[in-house]
């Protein structure tokens, strides 16, 4: 028993290698010096640690770290917020109307954005007209083609959270006579604590780390981090201390988060793979 | 709950997924017309958008490849998905079960772009691992060059998805009932007849779930191929050929390539979703 078990955790190491190798490659290229860059494989620790391209890096990234901060966070909370506004609609209705919304929504979450975005330029476009405001290449444009998508991918990872609720707390409320919205702000939000976090952490990590909408809904490479580290691909040549630096600052809020709330981020995947079997 | 407290609850997401499906309408619409913002008159042109699309040999390339892509990502995804997983659900305690699963699971929580510039410089030709290979006397390895790149990117896919993989399998080796493993280990069975005969085929629900989402991802491949190889002919996908004719302002084709992937998607999704909504139906 001893001896298997030990077998299957250097199985298990082994194949860990793989994962943490470009981890690992990333995080010391960045601490090397230019002389060091040039002369060594990307993957060997620097010869002395050098910090000035990582501080450099920082002050250059300083702006798209800043902005994308300011159009996630509202993002991952209205997605949130208003995802468990529709669970907790599509939970209380329980009929054909309420399974064709869940089935609206899931099929438009999983349909591919990247060919939804072309039309959603000539929305922006419209708004941009009638209401005479810019939101092309602007925070608040981004944030609303951020929200787009993930508002309704939230919401089905919300309608898939409240099925812990048990329906008998929401039927007893209503015969004390609590009207809907009263009893969604008292009974319900308060119980779907571990939901709502995972949700946000989910839908805060993927607006983090998306490329695309980014790069179709803005110019230039300062509205976005996953475009600033794009930036460093073409720019830096073969100087890779300089991108592995902007790859491993731009990771780590998302990486962060992951570790110390990876629980509810697998949570938030699971569901939306196993569709609340568990 | 009255429809009018239903819909005022709904709103918001309901104008979201609208906006959705008014991008696929207007995919639709677009693929038949002429449209462009160079040209001042708009004309319908029937099937020429989807016309051309077949005959564009770049357009069938990249299609080809995106199914390539889907169909060993699918392979690869699941077994190294399910051996991650059984090796895991070996292990006693809690503790080395959450770090192999948090080393496993990290790059679904990074950008493409970070890792494509990761395995970027690892498939480099002189300072990549093709430093160690030639150490210990191995051929050295062109990973970028020509077709090559293509078979790289796809294994890099692979390393991105088998941890999220993994944590499906291990959602359903949990629910298993003990009791049939237990007396199975009463019967003198060992851990493979366990795992082989037991855990993994009462995991098929993994097996779809697993498979829809790696052909999703497939479909969707842009940020990686991109992001490392920019608009590299042997690493086009399906997506990243729209992005290109988009970019180009050809509209059309790029709405016809659009309705293709549209298609191809919800011939998977559709059922996915609607089997997920017998699912909760029965729960309730």
């Amino acid at each position: 028993m001893e001896f298997k078990e030990l077998l299957i955790l250097m199985a298990l190491s082994l194949l860990a290698l793989l994962w943490v190798f470009p981890a690992y490659t990333v995080f010391m290229g960045s601490l090397k010096s230019l002389d060091d860059v040039i002369g060594s494989p990307s993957f060997t620790p620097p010869r002395e640690v050098d910090l000035t391209t990582l501080f450099k890096v920082l002050n250059d990234m300083r702006e798209p770290l800043v902005n994308t901060l300011i159009v996630t966070i509202p993002v991952a909370l209205l997605a949130t917020f208003v995802g468990s506004l529709t669970a907790y609609a599509v939970y209380r209705r329980f009929d054909r109307v309420s399974d064709i919304t869940i089935v609206l929504i899931a099929v438009s979450t999983y349909i591919p954005y990247q060919v939804l975005l072309i039309p959603f330029i000539n929305i922006i476009k419209g708004i941009e007209r009638y209401l005479d405001l810019t939101l092309f290449d602007t925070l608040p444009g981004l944030a609303l083609g951020l929200a787009t998508y993930y508002t309704p991918m939230a919401s089905l990872l919300m309608t898939i959270f409240i099925t812990v609720i048990p329906k008998d707390y929401i039927e007893s409320a209503l015969v004390d006579g609590a009207g809907e919205f009263k009893i969604f702000r008292r009974v319900v939000l308060p119980l779907l604590g571990p939901g709502l976090v995972s949700t946000f952490i989910f839908i805060l990590i993927l607006s983090w780390n998306n490329f695309f909408i980014p790069l179709i809904l803005t110019r230039g490479y300062d509205k976005h981090v996953a475009l600033k580290i794009f930036s460093y691909v073409g720019q830096s040549g073969t100087l890779y201390n300089e991108m592995f630096a902007a790859a491993l600052i731009g990771s780590i809020p998302p990486l962060v988060l992951f570790i110390l709330l990876g629980r509810y981020f697998i949570r938030g995947l699971l569901a939306l793979g196993t569709g609340g079997v568990r | 709950m009255e429809l009018r407290y239903y819909i005022s609850f709904i709103l918001l997401t309901l104008i979201f997924t609208l906006l959705l499906y008014y991008g696929i309408l207007w995919n639709l619409i677009v693929s038949f017309t002429n449209y462009s913002p160079l040209n001042p008159r708009i004309e319908i042109i029937g099937f020429k958008g989807f016309n051309d699309l077949i005959l564009d040999e770049e357009f069938r390339g990249s299609l080809l490849r995106t199914l390539v892509w889907a169909a060993v990502l699918v392979i690869l995804g699941n077994m190294l998905g399910i051996t991650i997983a059984s090796l895991i659900f070996q292990l006693e305690s809690p503790r080395i079960r959450n770090l192999f699963t948090t080393v496993f699971m990290y790059p679904v929580a990074l950008s493409m772009v970070v890792v494509a510039i990761a395995w970027r410089w690892l498939f480099d030709h002189v300072k990549g691992v093709n430093v160690i290979l030639n150490q210990v006397g191995l051929p050295e390895v062109a990973w970028l060059q020509g077709g090559n790149a293509f078979w790289s990117l796809v294994l890099v896919s692979v390393w991105v998805y088998a941890g999220f993989i993994a944590m499906l399998y291990l959602a359903m080796f949990y629910n298993i009932d003990r009791t049939l493993i237990e007396s199975a280990i009463v019967d003198g069975a060992n851990t493979l007849q366990i795992m082989t005969r037991i855990v993994i085929p009462n995991s098929k629900q993994g097996f779809i779930v697993s498979t829809v989402f790696l052909t999703l991802f497939a479909i969707q491949m842009f940020d990686l191929p991109y992001s490392m190889l920019f608009y590299n002919p042997f690493t086009e996908t399906i997506v990243v050929y729209i992005h290109k004719k988009f970019v180009a302002q050809y509209f059309y084709i790029a709405s016809a390539a659009a309705i293709v992937v549209i298609a191809i998607s919800a011939f998977l999704v559709i059922p996915y979703a609607m089997l997920g909504i017998k699912r909760w139906v029965l729960r309730r």
